[in-house]
């Protein structure tokens, strides 16, 4: 096993005595060291001629005292800098830790890895993809007055080393294809943005995937031409299979998160236990699913990745944690402890946040229950207020339902809602699960790679904003 | 600040360039250090410590251009990097608009970096004890404050920090310029519940170049007090309402104005505003002024990334647009002159009095809907057409009536901002687009 020991310069003997340093003023010092080397190839006017890589390189350092951090990272790996770095993680010095014995970690079998290797790319092929993929949208539609298409990957060589003398290491990569068309037709413009992202290698940029692609990139681009606000007020909203996942993401997965329950701030930190949604409704945030942008081997705190049910059945079953979340509620990490880079501390994060399918039928039947409502075909992104609940989404593409049938197309409008009250009024979940591929990032504090999914669902009485 | 032997540094990346075969490249030397004290509860929950340095490269070579960018800044790990770069850069398409900016374009007057006074003198003199005095004393669980009868504050996490920044830039035409710029900044974001267990939650922030102007004493109350402010708050009548937004968010609504004219959203036609240049597109009142050279201000700058010379200069002047921002590349792809790759101080100028506050727009609107809040929402930049989120206050007679959440505000931009009635002064310097509280009518609200 590469544990990347090599890579970083540095013996388990060091690794040892920087932990100790770091204990001199806390009960538990972990390392993070890290060097992520990103990629990118940007298509634009038809020709590839602008691209790069950034280097990325150091080591995190922090030290806990009860739940109090400290945290320094060096941008060098000599044993100096990191034994400079750990005095400067006690700053929040508290008495004296010392090595525990922890549980020999079970190394899980990883959801992803790379069959091609970045490393070994050719740039000229990966930009004739890209050129592919240009005319593949092209050849599907004549409208294309812009396209710009951007090809970025990176691969994370991890090694992390705690004050149970656990040592985990990890080769992270993630390769991501966004698209924005700019589409005319007389004198409107219409543009749509299309993303695929994965944690594999070149094996993903397939003739498939520009297939993919290239088809949602016109995707009902009549309809979207001649779409309308339509008028506002309260309504049924059917939520389409897939991207809507973002709303579980934003509106519950945030207050579900164990750091903003700990401290009081979720609207869901009294709620362990109780019925907050209809029966038959499993929420969960997986680390699992094969090559998804979201999953992980190990969390960036040394946990391994898992499932993590926060719904069961209708019922609030689990907090999402990192150690020191878990540590003051008693339970085991479930594996969110999760950081953007060796420069920030993890905090509790979602990786792929999907509900699972329903028994409610089949998206049509959600849509023919509907008298008057709207159904989502795609939001663009969403906001929420932890406190409160309150959220907003923007709706790129949709429909209005009239008595249980698609008939005006709609776009630019938003839905808003409350998180714990649009889960309670969910009424119907199909049984078409499909989890999102697109380039999700998630920023609270520090951007992190997740994904989400959702099957389709119809939710009562939110807000839709029109005329 | 960055040493002699970083500028060396930088200096030979240069050489390893040319070595390397590029024609002509830019290099940006980036040193940082940051010292940041998180509150919760009055207490001390994190101290964290930073320093980053990071050397940014443009080449061009044969024609051809690729950025790239490493923070491994030993010169044999230079040399290795910035070759591979140079094979990576030719194996991409030729490119015949990415050039370096013309010589007489860039900036000569950064020589120092402390031209305009954006640097405090005594940051290297700040200890561990003042940071963290300055920290706890800020917080409201800390200094003994009378919260609002029937509240509850469930939560307070407050952030100090202090930071240096410092850029060196060079090219292959014989630039050379640096800026130095000191920031104090606390944010602090509390959770408060009513009576009935309803929860709140509200922000706050200040900040500043000099310690000597940095004063986030009244931060922790203020949030507090935005929290209360919404207790009980529901939607209002969905309607058309005259709007006044408070200077704390007003810059939401300038942000899409200015990437519209922006040269790379102009090129891809994804813009509402192509082809504006010199047109009357807004009420004759608008003015919006670019102020880089703010002195003492953090974010003001002499140069953009490309080192070309910023200048004071309207961005629109009396409702007709003076300005787009258009990098060299993009001024070789458009063929129209460049200016600076985009705007760095705006300044909304007030109207039609100086001196106006959000409280005295709302007494000229009389009745409407204060927005203090956006949550979500987006703008569809080709056709300017908006919908956001927003929290704030219905008012009548000019007074505070109730709060309100839950609702949407919804059109296109060209037509709110003909429908600007009257503009504030009480713009926050610590923002980077200095824009006070603004009123307009026909707005249209939903919730």
């Amino acid at each position: 096993m590469n544990n990347n020991l090599d890579l970083f310069g540095v013996t388990p003997a060091q690794l040892r005595a920087i932990v100790g340093e770091g204990l001199k003023g806390g009960h538990w010092c972990d390392l993070y060291f890290e060097q992520t080397v990103y990629n990118d190839l940007l298509l634009r006017d038809g020709a590839v001629a602008s691209g790069g890589f950034h280097l990325d390189y150091g080591c995190g350092i922090r030290v806990l005292n009860g739940e109090k951090t400290g945290y320094a990272y060096s941008e060098s790996t000599d044993y100096q800098s990191l034994i400079d770095a750990a005095k400067a993680a006690t700053a929040v010095a508290g008495k004296a830790g010392s090595f525990k014995a922890g549980e020999a970690l079970k190394r899980p079998e990883p959801p992803y890895g790379m069959k091609l290797d970045w490393d070994g790319a050719d740039k000229k092929q990966l930009a004739a993809w890209l050129e592919k993929l240009e005319k593949a949208i092209r050849s599907r539609d004549a409208r294309p007055s812009k396209i710009i298409a951007l090809l970025s990957w990176s691969v994370s060589n991890i090694l992390m080393y705690n004050s149970l003398d656990q040592i985990t290491s990890d080769i992270r990569p993630l390769g991501s294809v966004t698209v924005t068309a700019i589409f005319k037709q007389g004198e409107q413009t219409e543009q749509r943005n299309v993303s695929r992202s994965f944690r594999c290698g070149i094996e993903m940029l397939s003739d498939v995937l520009i297939d993919e692609l290239a088809a949602e990139a016109v995707k009902d681009l009549d309809d979207s031409f001649a779409a309308r606000r339509p008028k506002g007020g309260k309504m049924s909203v059917v939520m389409a299979a897939g991207a809507s996942g973002i709303l579980l993401h934003e509106a519950m997965g945030h207050a579900f998160e164990a750091d903003f329950n700990r401290k009081g701030q979720s609207i869901f930190c009294d709620r362990m236990g109780q019925q907050i949604c209809k029966k038959g409704i499993n929420i969960l945030d997986d680390a699992t699913v094969p090559g998804n942008r979201g999953s992980l081997l190990f969390d960036d705190e040394g946990v391994p990745g898992q499932k993590t049910y926060m719904v069961t059945d209708g019922v609030l079953t689990s907090y999402l944690h990192d150690r020191i979340s878990a540590a003051w509620y008693g339970v085991p990490p479930t594996g969110n402890g999760r950081r953007e880079s060796f420069r920030y501390n993890p905090i509790p994060r979602m990786r792929t946040t999907y509900m699972e399918s329903g028994t409610d039928g089949t998206l049509q039947d959600l849509i023919g229950s509907v008298r008057k409502g709207v159904y989502v075909d795609k939001f663009a992104n969403g906001e929420v207020k932890i406190g409160e609940g309150d959220f907003t989404f923007y709706v790129n593409r949709g429909y209005l339902i009239e008595n249980g049938r698609l008939t005006m197309p709609v776009k630019d409008i938003n839905i808003i809602g409350n998180g714990p009250r649009a889960l309670a009024d969910i009424v119907a979940v199909a049984g078409d699960l499909k989890i999102d591929d697109g380039t999700w990032t998630c920023g609270k504090e520090q951007s992190v790679a997740v994904s989400c999914g959702i099957p389709s669902v119809l939710i009562k009485n939110l807000t839709v904003g029109g005329e | 600040m960055i040493s002699e032997a970083e500028k060396e540094l930088a200096r030979q990346s240069l050489g390893f360039a040319r070595e390397a075969g590029a024609q002509n490249a830019r290099i940006t030397l980036t040193q940082s250090t940051e010292d940041l004290i998180a509150t919760l509860d009055g207490e001390i929950d994190k101290v964290t410590r930073c320093a980053d340095r990071s050397l940014s490269i443009a080449l061009f070579v044969d024609g051809r251009f690729g950025s790239f960018s490493t923070n491994k800044l030993e010169a044999g790990a230079l040399s290795d990097f910035i070759f591979k770069a140079a094979d990576t850069v030719r194996m991409l398409a030729p490119d015949e608009y990415r050039v370096l900016p013309a010589p007489e374009r860039c900036c000569h007057d950064a020589a120092t970096g402390f031209e305009l006074d954006s640097y405090d003198s005594e940051y290297s003199g700040i200890t561990a004890e003042i940071r963290r005095k300055r920290a706890l004393d800020a917080a409201v669980f800390n200094n003994g404050a009378t919260l609002p009868d029937k509240l509850k504050l469930v939560s307070e996490e407050g952030e100090y920090s202090d930071s240096e920044y410092n850029v060196y830039v060079i090219d292959s035409q014989g630039l050379e310029c640096r800026h130095s710029e000191t920031s104090f900044d606390y944010g602090v974001e509390v959770t408060v519940e009513d009576s009935k267990g309803n929860k709140y939650s509200d922000y706050w922030w200040t900040a500043s170049a000099k310690q000597d102007k940095f004063d986030p004493s009244g931060c922790g109350m203020t949030a507090v007090r935005r929290a209360y402010a919404q207790f009980g708050s529901r939607p209002a009548r969905s309607g058309r309402y005259n709007m006044v937004i408070g200077p704390e968010v007003s810059s939401r609504l300038v942000t899409p104005l200015l990437n519209a004219l922006n040269a790379y959203s102009l090129q891809q036609g994804n813009s509402f505003l192509v082809g504006s240049l010199g047109r009357q597109l807004f009420t004759d009142n608008l003015t919006i002024m670019d102020e880089p050279w703010r002195k003492g201000e953090t974010g003001s700058k002499l140069f953009d990334s490309e080192g070309v010379a910023t200048s004071q200069c309207p961005i629109i002047a009396g409702g007709i647009v003076m300005r787009y921002f258009v990098n060299t590349y993009m001024s070789g792809k458009l063929g129209i002159q460049p200016t600076i790759e985009d705007a760095v101080r705006p300044r909304l100028c007030g109207f039609p009095e100086a001196g106006l506050d959000t409280e005295a727009l709302m007494r000229m609107c009389g009745s409407g809907i204060l927005v203090t809040d956006f949550n979500g929402g987006n703008c569809n930049p080709a056709t300017g057409d908006f919908s956001y989120g927003i929290s704030g206050q219905l008012f009548e007679n000019g007074r505070i009536v109730r709060p309100v959440s839950e609702m949407l505000i919804t059109g296109n931009f060209l037509t709110l901002w003909k429908h600007l009635l009257a503009a504030g002064d009480n713009y926050r310097s610590c923002a980077t687009k200095l824009v006070g509280a603004l009123a307009f009518s026909d707005v249209d609200f939903s919730g």
